[in-house]
């Protein structure tokens, strides 16, 4: 019983995860993988402030997603300026550095991570708690981003999915709303990354590492890119799935790697049999699909 | 005070060393030019490249040249395939720049996974013995590895140069990196054009992975780091600019390599995603003389106060 | 009658390719100025300067004399350069009605801010701008595909929504690029009619077209460019008139 609710402390935070991955990559057409560095801010700023200032676990976790929030316009503010194309490598290379900086410091506690992030929730049921906070943010974060897009907002953002060039002629602009969502999600990832860190109580940066990136790339692509469901069924899937294969028994060496092949067998499939993804886009079906 | 025969030691060995990230970083750049991919399948090349070279030479005892030959067979034909069956269908949808890149991305994934299903984790070398001898010139170390390694690149290096220069396919390659849509209303077969480039980067991967592997020993993940080398080469050398690419490989290497000079030896690791940055913010369309200039004039502009 | 556009000197090429030479004009308020002039000649370019697509290399544009210059394109739309493209350009996800309410220069009903703390506000600007968006399509006489989506109408219709989503901008400046290439019958007459009551509202409007009956119908008068040049500016009829230009223009 205990593992469920473990499992579903991690659904939570992975449905906030895609979604807000899926803002900034299906929605906005970001092509930035770099996702992962916003929850670890996220979950390294709580896990500083719990561990040093004592501070109040809700601030801890809202001042993760602030700094995660403010940190993405160190990503987005250079690499959008230049063009849209190159900050896909910027992220990539955003990503891995700041992951080396976390490395080396010992502030963070190096590579070996930052451990003793005092616990919050005392009692028999700390994981019930944790899950029932978890699915919460996630239901919060899932109808906030499903508000954002409904509105006039939304066809903002499919107009300039569909032609920036036009939609600046009128007037719009198109970097401001990037950067605007970009923020948001990174924000977003950064909430998550502070549940993370109270209820693992441990952190390190190999946890952030292009592994995970590919984990939400898959959920996205999955679950359904443009699609407002689409990632919440792709996260819940593709945790349930290692569960799936646990039974088999194997070897914990032979496990891990065999997630990841299977994650990725899964894009692959999806690419090509099914692109739109489990979940289509919603009711306003992009011509260019048919 | 530095000591000189230090100093030149260093940049002969980041010299030396630079060899095979040359041949990624051409490999790569190549790729760019005429297919107009970020090929970030690459990195998954390269390691099925090693591994099926490690397998056969360390696991079923063929001799290393004839494992470099197989390895070379492999290497062409998983990326012929890739291309065939994977670029060129995502090209007939017209499928946006996305789709490319987490189609080349989550390829690299899949095979590192895949190697470290079957091979593990742990870090293996083509030869069992990764120090080759050595000879002292002039009070530096110049390792037969670097010798070998050096003459390799060169001639690979000369033969494409001599390939995009003076042979039909090359020149038809330059064309359709040119123009693709021109390029096929001259009759030039486009599809063969990208076939090519993808041998010929088989080629490259396999000797770079040949000249890595005799020489360190890598994980199933090693080559999906060594990719940010060889994009950043790409960048600074400018796009369709391969042997560019080549100049900047060589640069960034010995730059590495004499920076432990100046910065602790724990920030190293740093220094290339530094270099992404300042690449992407002053030169996204690569070093030339031209920017520089109007970058050194910017600055003079902007000092004076406002 | 005041000027609305003025162009000094401007100049722009790529790589060896001269797209504007030294061009100077005025185009006024209440004018309807036609661009002619064969395949390359630079048309289409001088409406991506004026309206910012690119920077000129050389020379200033300015409206309702405010410069332009170091303005991007968003900008300059939001000063009121609005402008249609040669090939439409429009929102291929969405609807007619939907295209044109993402048109607008001001969207207080779009404000995250305005949304939470001022939601009567944004309410009413939103019906506001449905309002108006609704009475454009009237116009048109095209209330009926309102909720189509735009790749599900026809052509003639396409192009009446891509001048509609222009007009949305309701700013001084209206350059329409070839809005006529494949339009004929009521949609042909809707057009014209429009254009017209646009000009004489007080915009200035300048046209890019090779239907040569578009332009005399429409245009006061007109301007021939060839080789990023101004060759010669008068009235319709005496350009068309004019022997040199006609070579120029089917002997090309």
């Amino acid at each position: 019983m205990e593992y469920f609710i473990s499992l579903a402390v991690l659904v939570g935070i992975y449905i906030t995860l895609s979604s807000s991955f899926n803002l900034i990559i299906g929605f906005g057409g970001l092509v930035s993988i770099a996702h992962p560095i916003f929850f670890a801010l996220g979950a390294y700023t709580t896990g500083l402030l719990a561990i040093h200032f004592q501070t109040h676990p809700v601030l801890a976790v809202l001042a993760g997603g602030g700094v995660a929030f403010l940190s993405s316009m160190m990503l987005s503010l250079p690499s959008l300026r230049i063009s849209g194309d190159y900050l896909l490598i910027t992220s990539i290379g955003f990503q891995l550095g700041l992951l080396e900086v976390i490395k080396h410091l010992g502030v963070t506690g190096g590579a070996s991570g930052l451990g003793n992030i005092p616990n919050v929730v005392e009692g028999s049921y700390r994981s019930a708690v944790f899950a029932v906070v978890s699915c919460s943010i996630a239901a919060v974060v899932v109808w906030m981003i499903r508000w954002l897009l409904t509105g006039p907002y939304g066809r903002v953002i499919t107009a300039m999915r569909d032609d920036e060039l036009a939609f600046s002629a009128l007037g719009r602009n198109a970097m401001m709303i990037k950067l605007s969502l970009f923020a948001i999600g990174s924000g977003f990832a950064g909430i998550a990354g502070g549940i993370y860190a109270y209820y693992f109580q441990y952190i390190s940066p190999d946890q952030f590492e292009i592994l995970q990136s590919a984990m939400l790339l898959t959920m996205v692509v999955v679950g359904g890119m443009g699609s407002q469901w689409g990632p919440v069924v792709g996260a819940v899937l593709l945790l349930l799935l290692p569960q799936a294969i646990s039974f088999l028994n194997l070897p914990p060496s032979v496990m891990a790697p065999l997630q990841g092949v299977i994650f990725t067998t899964l894009v692959l499939v999806f690419l090509f049999w099914r692109p739109q993804g489990l979940i289509a886009p919603d009711k306003r079906q992009s011509a260019k699909d048919a | 005070m530095i000591d000189i025969s230090i100093l030149l030691q260093i940049i002969w060995t980041g010299f030396a060393a630079s060899t095979y990230a040359i041949l990624f970083a051409v490999a790569f750049s190549l790729v760019v030019k005429v297919v107009k991919v970020w090929n970030f399948a690459q990195a998954g090349i390269m390691a099925l490249s090693f591994y099926v070279m490690y397998a056969a030479h360390n696991k079923f005892g063929v001799p290393l040249l004839l494992s470099v030959g197989i390895g070379l067979v492999a290497t062409i034909g998983a990326n012929v395939f890739m291309d065939r069956y994977g670029l060129q269908t995502l090209r007939n949808r017209n499928s946006p720049d996305l789709t490319f890149f987490i189609f080349t991305l989550v390829v690299s994934e899949f095979l590192a996974y895949f190697l470290a299903m079957i091979f593990g984790t742990e870090p293996v070398a083509l030869k069992s013995n990764i120090m080759s001898g050595v000879n002292i010139v002039n009070g530096i170390v110049i390792s037969n590895w670097d010798i070998e390694a050096v003459c390799v690149t060169g001639v690979l290096l000369a033969a494409l140069y001599f390939f995009m220069n003076k042979t039909h396919d090359g020149q038809f390659m330059a064309a359709v990196a040119d123009n693709p849509e021109l390029s096929r209303f001259y009759g030039i077969n486009v599809t063969r054009a990208y076939v090519i480039t993808f041998v010929i980067t088989g080629l490259l991967i396999t000797a770079g992975m040949y000249l890595f592997g005799t020489r360190a020993s890598i994980i199933p993940n090693t080559p999906l780091q060594m990719m940010l080398f060889a994009v950043i080469s790409t960048l600074l050398g400018g796009m369709g600019r391969i042997f560019g690419a080549a100049v900047a490989a060589i640069g960034l290497s010995l730059i590495q390599g004499l920076s432990i000079f100046i910065i602790p030896s724990q920030w190293q690791g740093l220094i290339l995603y530094v270099f992404l940055f300042i690449t992407i913010l002053f030169f996204p369309q690569g070093v030339s003389l031209p920017k520089l200039k109007q970058l050194l004039s910017l600055s003079k502009k902007a000092s004076p106060a406002q | 009658m005041s000027v609305l556009i003025s162009l000094r000197d401007v100049c722009k090429s790529f790589g060896g390719i001269v797209v504007a030479d030294h061009i100077s004009i005025d185009i006024q308020r209440g004018e309807i100025l036609g661009l002619i002039g064969p395949n390359g000649a630079g048309k289409t370019s001088l409406f991506n300067l004026i309206s910012g697509v690119y920077p000129a290399d050389s020379g200033s544009i300015a409206v309702s004399g405010q410069s332009l210059d170091g303005l991007n394109l968003h900008q300059r739309a939001r000063l009121g350069v609005a402008r249609t493209w040669q090939h439409m350009r429009l929102f291929a996800s969405m609807s007619v009605l939907e295209n044109l309410l993402v048109a607008p220069r001001n969207y207080p009903g779009e404000k995250i801010s305005n949304i939470i703390f001022k939601p009567k506000q944004t309410a009413a600007a939103n019906h506001a701008v449905r309002e108006r968006a609704m009475g454009i399509l009237k116009r048109m006489h095209l209330e009926s595909i309102a909720h189509s989506n735009v790749n599900d109408i026809t052509f003639g219709q396409q192009k009446l929504v891509g001048l509609a989503r222009a007009l949305m901008n309701d700013g001084e400046c209206l350059l329409l690029d070839e809005p006529m290439a494949g339009v004929e019958g009521n949609a042909y007459e809707t057009m014209k009619s429009i254009v017209r009551e646009e000009a004489s509202s007080g915009r200035a409007v300048c046209v890019v077209e090779h239907n040569v009956s578009f332009i005399k119908d429409l245009c006061n008068s007109a301007v021939f460019m060839a080789s990023g040049k101004i060759l010669e500016r008068g009235s319709v009829d005496s350009l068309l008139a004019s022997k040199t230009l006609a070579d120029l223009y089917f002997g090309a």
